[in-house]
């Protein structure tokens, strides 16, 4: 279930990590998981770290496998990131995309 | 897959390939992309944005904006009117003239404009070979602009040629009902009756850029319009995008910006079934130059994918939930 | 007097389909209290760990569970750490005798995770983690392969010197009857088995099993004089972490465990170098490389030659033998139960009842328990 207000809030927190580039500094391709994911799997999942410190776990996409190093610059995108039934709310947020 | 000959369809509706969005992507992902990077080329204050119209077919939600979902990623700030709205494929180009209204009259400083679809079409149906995905954005205002609005002119109507139920995921159509009654009709009537009221003849145009629901389309309009295949074919996109349903038009119209000069004028008519058809004179002016996105690179980024990856994309095969 | 650990019991540990998760509890204490022939009422207070009970079956309040299969009115404490919590529950224990004399504690761990799907039993474990790793898709063993990633790419090291470790603690499984994996494996074979997060196989990955397992403390002198067998509880130490690896200075250390082991040794006044044997977290094959780092029983990076040389399995006379219970892996992770079969194992191999696995001439021994990928380490150290 995806909790909508819980959705909201997290919104405010990651906002600013759109367009914000970084490197990957470690990462993985998740293949065993949740029932939310479990229609994306395999996928991989990327932990970023920025210039000014912060850092931030993200799924990876429109990646080629050189894409997933450590090392490589990434930027945010906003994509969908759970959508469950009809019902229920539909959760945007931050993925990466390597730079070109 | 459906047993049709690729060769026959492509000499048929001129369309070599199209666009699809990912499974992860819909109409509110793709405006917000091109929200961001209209917004990106400009220096404004998001936060003086009066109003934010989003046009679409395939919105997330029966009930529910999908123009604040964008503006709130955009950080527009919350001082601005919001809606959002669908006329098929010319969902976007009414908005816009909606926009265009409210800055002319001083109301707001600066009004965004977003058309997105990812378009639908039942498997199986030749409908599936054009409907693609895709999204523009349009800042408006008084200062700086690169194109100036000359005049517009709408043509509306009720006519059965293309809907979609509340209830069903896909459109229907009524076959060749939606070529001379439906699209012909009132791309062709709009653009006479604009040219007509500015006494503008085919010959003052650097460009035409008609809604393109198929390559064959806007190139018979502007044909029998008295337009030459020089001043249709740079709009054409089409051909490699399909028709990406609301943003179809204005990303024709993107695709001319890639290349047009300072001084040219463009003619530009959209079409939504319905039916109804928004016409626009516009003129280039020299900011265009600084402004220039070049969608023909980003057209060329590309990765195919075969049919299978293209249903689940589409959601039309699946198991639980995203 | 010092704490003792005088008794140890535990189910077997896999699929136990016709055991609930009170069946599990009301096997462990009837076991347990049978093996030192004492009664329900011999029991002064009973420390428990679970991790899931309340997220798979809604059942969450089994102290009084516990209270109610034992007919007793005394404390029964219930302690949660994700993976430690078994752990924790006896490191609490042993607190409880450092301020309490006289007294004879059970302390129990119990898991029940075979009823639901394995993307159900892998949600759960999701609790373990930080809100921010679930939202971005993030599984348990997920975290663990980020790690393991820093570290095979920072010493040049690959999946295979992981296998060794599920190679090792195989062969031991299958010398431990109660273990949920009793077959050998090869390297061949765990480099062959399917991803389960890049880049940890199945093989390198501790299972989903149900299982209980208790123990009996006591500083009761009296206590202490009739029991067969008993174990000094040198020392039991517990350290805490950042929740979210992202917030960890390094992706290759646990400094939980090496708070905890710190401490343990400082409190037990002994050297790394006379641990004869040892039960070490491997919920993958990384963790138990990580921890032996950690601990301070490697070097920093040499964990990968050193799981290849197999030089801490049974039989290869070197002195530190670790994880003869066959580890998480292979004996299986019922998550609360854990903690507590590790000291057990220990007591097992400190009282000489360790049988086919038994490593001769152990006097000090180690337990490490993990919760989650680290927010928390439990450090015991036992000796005879």
């Amino acid at each position: 279930m995806i909790n909508p207000i819980r959705a909201w809030r997290t919104q405010k927190q990651i906002k600013h990590l759109l367009g914000k580039s970084g490197k990957i500094i470690t990462w993985t391709t998740i293949y065993v998981t949740t029932p939310d994911f479990k229609k994306q799997a395999p996928y991989p999942v990327v932990l970023v770290e920025y210039i000014d410190g912060e850092r931030a776990y993200g799924p990876l996409v429109n990646y080629g496998d050189c894409d997933l190093s450590i090392g490589k610059e990434v930027f945010g995108v906003l994509r969908i990131v759970r959508k469950g039934n009809s019902d229920e709310i539909i959760e945007y947020g931050i993925k990466f995309k390597p730079k070109a | 897959m459906w047993g049709r000959d690729p060769q026959e369809i492509k000499k048929s509706l001129h369309i070599t390939e199209k666009a699809v969005a990912a499974a992860d992507e819909d109409a509110v992902t793709m405006a917000y992309q091109s929200a961001a990077m209209a917004l990106d080329g400009t220096s404004i204050n998001k936060e003086e944005i009066g109003c934010m119209f989003f046009g679409s077919e395939s919105f997330p939600y029966a009930v529910k904006p999908a123009a604040t979902i964008v503006a709130e990623w955009l950080g527009i700030g919350h001082h601005y009117l919001a809606y959002d709205t669908q006329f098929a494929c010319k969902a976007g180009t009414g908005a816009l003239i909606s926009a265009l209204a409210m800055v002319g009259a001083g109301k707001i400083t600066y009004g965004l404009v977003c058309a997105g679809d990812k378009g639908t079409a039942r498997p199986q149906d030749l409908l599936e070979y054009t409907a693609g995905s895709g999204a523009n954005a349009w800042l408006v205002g008084d200062k700086e602009v690169i194109l100036e609005v000359i005049a517009t002119y709408s043509f509306s109507s009720d006519t059965p040629d293309f809907w979609r139920g509340i209830k069903s995921d896909y459109p229907s159509y009524t076959g060749r009902f939606t070529g001379q009654p439906a699209y012909f009709h009132h791309v062709g009537t709009a653009a006479k009756n604009l040219m007509a009221k500015q006494a503008l003849t085919p010959n003052d145009f650097a460009y035409a850029v008609f809604h393109m629901p198929n390559g064959k389309f806007p190139l018979q309009v502007g044909l029998s319009l008295g337009f030459s295949e020089k001043q249709v074919t740079p709009s054409l996109v089409v051909n490699q995008l399909g028709n990406s349903y609301s943003a179809s038009s204005l990303m024709g119209l993107a695709a001319v910006l890639d290349e047009a000069k300072a001084g040219d004028k463009i003619l530009f008519v959209s079409y939504g079934s319905g039916a109804g058809s928004d016409a626009f004179i516009f003129q280039v002016t020299r900011h265009l130059k600084k402004q220039r996105k070049s969608l023909k690179k980003q057209i060329q980024q590309k990765k195919y994918i075969n049919y299978p990856t293209y249903l689940k994309y589409m959601d039309i095969i699946h198991e639980g939930s995203l | 007097m010092r704490t003792k650990v005088i008794g140890y019991y535990n189910s077997k540990f896999g699929e136990l389909w016709n055991k609930s998760l009170a069946d599990l509890i009301d096997e462990a204490i009837a076991g347990v209290l049978q093996s030192v022939r004492l009664a329900r009422a011999d029991i002064d207070a009973v420390f428990f760990g679970n991790m899931l009970g309340g997220i798979l079956e809604n059942s969450l309040f089994n102290s009084a569970l516990i209270a109610q299969i034992m007919e007793t009115t005394v404390p029964v404490y219930r302690l949660e750490a994700a993976c430690a919590s078994g752990g924790l529950a006896f490191q609490t224990a042993t607190n409880y005798l450092k301020s309490n004399k006289n007294k004879t504690v059970l302390v129990l761990g119990a898991e029940k995770m075979t009823d639901v799907s394995v993307e159900r039993a892998t949600e759960a474990l999701t609790a373990a983690s930080a809100a921010e790793e679930q939202i971005a898709g993030l599984t348990f063993p997920g975290l663990y392969a980020m790690m393991a990633q820093v570290y095979l790419h920072q010493y040049r090291y690959d999946e295979e010197h992981l296998a060794y470790i599920s190679v090792k603690n195989h062969y031991h499984g299958s010398l431990n009857e109660k273990a949920q994996f009793r077959k050998t494996i090869t390297v061949d074979k765990v480099l062959a088995s399917p991803y389960v997060a890049y880049p940890l196989k199945i093989l390198s990955s501790s299972a989903i099993s149900d299982g209980a397992a208790a123990l009996i403390l006591t500083n009761d002198p009296v206590r202490v004089k009739s029991s067969r067998s008993a174990v000094d509880v040198l020392s039991s130490e517990v350290a805490t972490d950042c929740l979210a690896i992202k917030n960890r200075d390094s992706l290759t250390e646990l400094y939980a465990t090496q708070v905890a082991a710190e401490k343990a040794f400082c409190e037990a006044k002994i050297k790394r170098n006379r641990i004869d044997v040892a039960e070490v977290h491997d919920c993958f094959s990384i963790a138990e490389i990580l921890a032996m780092e950690d601990i301070g029983f490697w070097k920093r990076g040499e964990g990968g030659k050193k799981a290849k040389e197999m030089s801490t399995q049974l039989g290869t006379n070197q002195r530190l033998v670790v994880n003869t219970s066959g580890g998480l892996k292979a004996a299986g992770h019922p998550v609360g139960a854990t903690g507590v079969k590790q000291i057990g194992e220990l007591f097992l191999q400190l009282t000489k009842q360790a049988k086919s696995r038994l490593v001769k001439n152990a006097h000090f021994a180690l337990a490490h328990n993990v919760g989650g990928a680290g927010g928390m380490a439990v450090v015991s150290i036992l000796a005879v």
